[in-house]
């Protein structure tokens, strides 16, 4: 593997602000799947190595980040405005990870309660997405979770949710319960 | 449907009885307190006797959230008819006396999986991957400048020092009052001017610069007259306090 193709894509990555799947990477790169993949993996020890960043697999894409034991300093600099997502959100959200596609009436089964505030919030935060309508009456929509719920959580897909006490999972993968970025 | 005068003289007996719209329309009965969406299933799962259920305040809080909603969704108003329809049948297969019996439903309700608790573990799991994606920065999604603009300096004021200051000069704000829909309105380039003409070599809090009676629209309006000041290099912010103050630049070198 060429060292130019690698520092090529970590210039691709750095310009990223989204995480950039393998495919697009290649393409912009001139570059087959396995060559890109290749290059990933060679870029990501070298960054292990040394600097303040770090190449994760996030959201279905690779992305550069700052490395989490710099986190309080670069906090402190940026000031970033986080909230928290309230216990209530968080059952929502959870529920329509693991059922999705689910409707608001479906969630409020599950809950017991009223989840029109939760879905909404989630909604404004992109969590969660209109997915599509349920062929019964009233057409009630259909809410599944987005990209940024991935992202949000540091998943790489769907599969790594935990299982559930039942067995349910949220796909039929493998499941284990993940260790945010452990090392591939 | 009743007309709203007619509604209104049945508020009080709706709140009596514990029925609150509009919807998702919230139940509160003795034997039954949930949202009719789940009142629905659990009758149709038999879990629970409707003659313990008045239906009339449902059927009163519906006819209120299809007169007073602002913008009825017409899908969940069916869905709600639908379910009231149900209810009301099943009902009337109860109380009303029938030689016949009462016919079994084609298809069973479709129901989950109940409760949360099958979720704890997730939630907690979901909790730790949280605040271990909180202590990776990546570089924002459509955030910064315009690529052809040089960024400009806030010295040590951050946005969130000014959206707090905006915060602070909003909630002192008066109520909008109703107005004429044709009202002239003063342009961003006028309002600049006069924001400019306020700043001087004094530190001053936004609610400073903001004199007398002003109203939401006027706080925003100065405020982005003010950030836009700030992004031309004509007026300057630091934090003191906690808090972000203005002054005209150049007068204070030290902004």
């Amino acid at each position: 593997m060429s060292l130019g193709a690698v520092d090529l894509l970590e210039a691709l990555l750095f310009v990223s602000d989204a995480p950039a799947k393998p495919e697009q990477l290649a393409r912009a790169a001139g570059l087959t799947l396995g060559q890109t993949e290749q290059a990933l993996e060679v870029l990501s020890q070298r960054l292990e190595r040394q600097g303040g960043i770090q190449l994760v697999r996030i959201a279905d894409g690779y992305q550069l980040c700052t490395k989490p034991q710099f986190a309080e300093r670069v906090a402190d600099y940026l000031k970033p405005q986080r909230q928290r997502l309230s216990r209530s959100m968080m059952e929502v959200l959870a529920i329509v990870a693991y059922k999705q596609p689910i409707t608001a009436a479906e969630i409020e089964q599950i809950r017991g309660v009223q989840s029109d505030y939760g879905i909404h919030g989630l909604l404004e935060r992109r969590l969660i997405q209109e997915v599509g309508r349920k062929p019964t009456p009233g057409r009630p929509v259909l809410y599944g979770t987005t990209q940024q719920f991935l992202h949000h959580f540091g998943l790489q897909d769907l599969s790594q949710l935990p299982k559930l006490p039942d067995g349910s999972s949220a796909d039929q993968g493998e499941r284990r319960l993940p260790s945010l970025f452990d090392p591939e | 449907m009743a007309p709203r005068r007619e509604l209104a003289s049945v508020d009080d007996r709706i709140h009596a009885l514990g029925i609150v719209s509009p919807p998702p329309i919230q139940v509160e009965s003795p034997r039954f307190t949930g949202s009719l969406a789940t009142l629905f299933l659990c009758v149709r799962e038999r879990r629970v006797d409707l003659r313990d259920v008045p239906l009339a305040p449902i059927c009163e809080a519906y006819l209120r959230y299809l007169i007073e909603a602002p913008h009825t969704d017409f899908d969940e108003a069916a869905t709600a008819l639908l379910a009231l329809s149900y209810l009301v049948e099943r009902k009337a297969w109860i109380l009303l006396p029938s030689e016949q019996p009462e016919p079994e439903l084609e298809e069973q309700a479709e129901l989950i999986e109940p409760s949360t608790h099958l979720y704890r573990e997730a939630i907690e799991a979901l909790r730790s991957f949280e605040e271990q994606r909180q202590r990776l920065f990546f570089r924002p999604a459509d955030a910064g400048p315009d690529p052809y603009e040089i960024p400009f300096a806030l010295g040590s004021a951050s946005p969130a020092d000014l959206a707090r200051a905006l915060q602070r000069v909003l909630a002192r704000a008066h109520p909008e009052p109703m107005e004429p829909p044709a009202r002239p309105r003063r342009s961003l380039a006028e309002q600049m001017r006069l924001m400019l003409a306020l700043l001087d070599d004094r530190w001053r809090r936004l609610s400073e610069l903001l004199r007398g009676p002003f109203r939401k629209a006027d706080a925003v309006f100065a405020f982005l007259a003010l950030l836009e000041l700030l992004r031309l290099g004509q007026a300057a912010v630091r934090v003191e306090n906690g808090e972000a103050v203005f002054s005209r630049a150049g007068v204070n070198p030290k902004g």
